[in-house]
C-alpha cells in the first residue's frame, strides 16, 4: 500500500514534539495508527489505494464504489471502534494518558463534518436509507452548519484555554469543509483530510 | 457508466452511487499556483515594508506572535484528565475543565507592581494591586512565579522537631495532627542573610479574621534553607505543615478561588484571593475539591493534603502574600 506523507506533515509532527514531548506525540501517533488499522482490517482486500498524511491528519484513499452502503459504513465506524477498543485496554492498563487521547481521537472523528467519518457516515447512512441525493444533502447541511459551529468553537477554545495553536488545523479543516458544503462542492475537497480514513473515489 | 466530457476532464458515474469523481483541469491547477503565489508574495511583501516603514510595530507583532506560538494548553495533562474520566475517576469532568483551560501567561497582566516595596512592619507601602478574575485560573501563580526567580519548591520530609511560632488573629479548625520522623534538612537560617526581593519578615496585621488551613507539624518554616532536593541554598517562600495525606485542607479566610492547576513543582495548587489584597497558595495537593472562581469561605474545605510536585512527604506548602509580597504564614497559623 503506497504512503504519502506530505512536508506540511512533516513540519507539523516536528513542532508538535518540539512543544509537547517526542512521549506525547508517539502517544497521538499510536492512538492514529490503532484508527488506520481499524479501517484496514475491516476493509476488503483491494480496496485501499493508498494513505495519506497530511497537515490534517491521515486519509485512506479506497475503491468505495466497490463496496455497499452498509459494508462502506461497518468499515467506517471501525475506526473510532479500534480507538475506543484502545482506549479501554489503556484505562484497564492504567495508561490514561493513551486512553485520553485514543477517546480525543475516536469523538474527534466521529464528527459530523465531512471528510470526517462522522460526516461522511451521515452520508452513507442516509443514502443507504433514502437515496444518494438526500445523502448527499444531509451530508452538506450537516457538514455546512457543523463545520461552522465547530470552527467557532474551536476558536472559542483557543481563546479560552489562553491560546494553543494545535487547534488551527482543525479550526481550518472546519472552516474549508463548511465553505465546501455550503457551496455545494459535494466531495471535491482541496481541504486534506483529518485523522480518520478518507474515502475517496 | 456513463461519461460526460468536458474539456480536459471526463467524469464518470458509477451506476447506483449518483456521486462522481472529479479531476482537475491543467489550467485549473496553474490558475491555482498563480493565485497561491501572489498571496504569498504579497504577504511577504508587505511583511518586509512593515519591518522597514514600522519597525516599532513590527517588533511589538514579532513579540505577540512569538508569544502566541509559545502559548500552548498542556496536551499530555489533557489526554491524561481524560483518560482519567474516562476511568470513573471522581472529579474527572473538572479534571479535564482544569486542565484544558490553563492559566494565561504573566504578561497578559498589566498591574503587577514592577518596583520592591520599601518599608516593612505593619503599614505596608502602596502598591499597584492584582487583581485575579474568577474565570481566569492561574493567572496569580503566574504572576508569583515573577517574584521568586529559579524557585524549585521543593520540601522537606517531615520532622519530629516543632517549631514555635506567633500566633494572632482569630483562628478557629480542627486539633492536631499526625506527626512523622524523618530527616530534616530545611531550617531556614537566621545569620541575617538578606531577604529576597518582595519578602516581608515582620508580622503584618491582617484585618480580616483567619484561621489555620491544617493543624500539621512545622517541618520547614519561612526563610532561607538548603533545598532537601536540590541540596542548595534557596529562599523558601512558605511554610511547609506535614499531615496525613488526605487530610482536609481548610481555606485561610474568606476569598475567592483565583486559581486551581497543577505543575512539576507545586504539583496539584490552589490560590484563594482575599480581602485586603492578601491571597494563599496552598500546594502539594492530592485534590483539590474547591473550583476556580467559586467564593469560599473561612474553614471551608477546599483540598486535601498530599505530596504532588516536588514534594517528600505528605504537606500541606502554605503562601501567604500581600500586594505582591510575601509574608511569613508561621505568625497566622497554629501547627504541631
Amino acid at each position: 500500500m503506497p504512503v504519502r506523507i506530505t512536508p506540511g506533515c512533516c513540519l507539523l509532527l516536528a513542532w508538535f514534539a518540539s512543544a509537547n514531548g517526542w512521549g506525547t506525540l508517539l502517544l497521538v501517533l499510536a492512538a492514529a495508527a490503532v484508527h488506520e488499522a481499524g479501517h484496514l482490517l475491516a476493509l476488503p482486500d483491494g480496496t485501499v489505494r493508498g494513505l495519506r498524511l497530511t497537515v490534517q491528519g491521515a486519509a485512506l484513499d479506497i475503491h468505495s464504489s466497490r463496496l455497499s452502503y452498509g459494508r462502506e459504513l461497518l468499515c467506517l465506524l471501525a475506526g473510532p471502534a479500534a480507538n475506543f477498543l484502545l482506549a479501554a485496554a489503556a484505562v484497564r492498563l492504567r495508561l490514561h494518558t493513551l486512553a485520553g487521547a485514543s477517546v480525543l481521537l475516536g469523538l474527534y472523528n466521529l464528527l459530523p463534518v465531512r471528510p470526517l467519518d462522522g460526516g461522511r457516515a451521515v452520508e452513507l447512512a442516509v443514502s443507504w436509507a433514502l437515496g444518494p441525493r438526500a445523502g448527499e444533502n444531509a451530508a452538506r447541511s450537516c457538514g455546512g452548519l457543523g463545520g461552522v459551529l465547530l470552527a467557532a468553537g474551536a476558536a472559542w477554545l483557543m481563546i479560552s484555554s489562553g491560546g494553543t495553536l494545535w487547534l488551527l488545523p482543525p479550526l481550518y479543516g472546519f472552516l474549508c469543509s463548511a465553505l465546501r458544503e455550503l457551496r455545494g462542492g459535494g466531495d471535491s475537497f482541496s481541504c486534506h483530510s483529518t485523522q480518520p480514513g478518507t474515502w475517496k473515489d | 457508466m456513463a461519461a460526460v466530457q468536458t474539456g480536459h476532464t471526463v467524469k464518470k458515474r458509477t451506476a447506483g452511487r449518483g456521486r462522481a469523481p472529479v479531476r482537475r483541469t491543467v489550467g485549473q491547477s496553474g490558475d491555482r499556483l498563480a493565485m497561491q503565489l501572489a498571496v504569498c508574495g504579497g504577504a511577504f511583501v508587505l511583511l518586509v515594508a512593515a519591518k522597514v516603514l514600522l519597525p516599532g510595530q513590527a517588533a511589538v507583532l514579532r513579540q505577540s506572535l512569538g508569544a502566541n506560538l509559545e502559548r500552548n494548553l498542556d496536551v499530555r495533562e489533557v489526554f491524561s484528565a481524560v483518560g482519567r474520566a474516562v476511568s470513573g475517576e471522581e472529579n474527572g469532568a473538572e479534571e479535564v475543565w482544569q486542565a484544558v483551560f490553563r492559566p494565561l501567561e504573566p504578561d497578559a497582566w498589566t498591574d503587577v507592581p514592577q518596583d520592591p516595596p520599601s518599608g516593612t512592619d505593619t503599614a505596608l507601602p502602596d502598591s499597584t494591586p492584582y487583581t485575579v478574575g474568577p474565570g481566569q485560573a492561574g493567572f496569580a501563580l503566574d504572576v508569583l512565579r515573577q517574584y521568586r526567580p529559579g524557585s524549585g519548591g521543593a520540601e522537606a520530609r517531615p520532622r519530629p522537631d516543632k517549631e514555635s511560632g506567633a500566633e494572632s488573629g482569630t483562628e478557629t479548625g480542627p486539633v492536631s495532627a499526625e506527626k512523622k520522623s524523618g530527616a530534616e534538612t530545611g531550617s531556614p537560617q537566621s545569620d541575617g542573610r538578606a531577604l529576597p526581593d518582595q519578602v516581608n519578615m515582620e508580622q503584618s496585621i491582617l484585618n480580616f479574621d483567619y484561621c489555620t488551613p491544617v493543624f500539621g507539624t512545622l517541618t520547614s518554616g519561612f526563610g532561607w534553607r538548603t533545598d532537601p532536593i536540590q541540596g542548595v541554598e534557596k529562599f523558601h517562600y512558605g511554610v511547609d505543615l506535614a499531615a496525613a495525606a488526605g487530610t482536609d485542607i481548610l481555606c485561610f479566610a474568606d476569598g475567592t478561588v483565583a486559581a486551581v492547576g497543577e505543575s512539576t513543582s507545586y504539583g496539584k495548587y490552589c490560590i484563594v484571593n482575599h480581602a485586603g489584597d492578601c491571597s494563599t497558595l496552598y500546594a502539594h495537593c492530592s485534590r483539590i475539591t474547591a473550583s476556580s472562581g467559586a467564593s469560599v469561605a473561612l474553614g471551608e474545605k477546599i483540598a486535601e493534603v498530599g505530596a504532588t510536585g516536588a514534594a517528600t512527604g505528605p504537606h500541606l506548602h502554605l503562601e501567604l502574600h500581600r500586594g505582591g509580597v510575601y509574608l511569613n504564614p508561621i505568625y497566622y497559623v497554629s501547627h504541631g
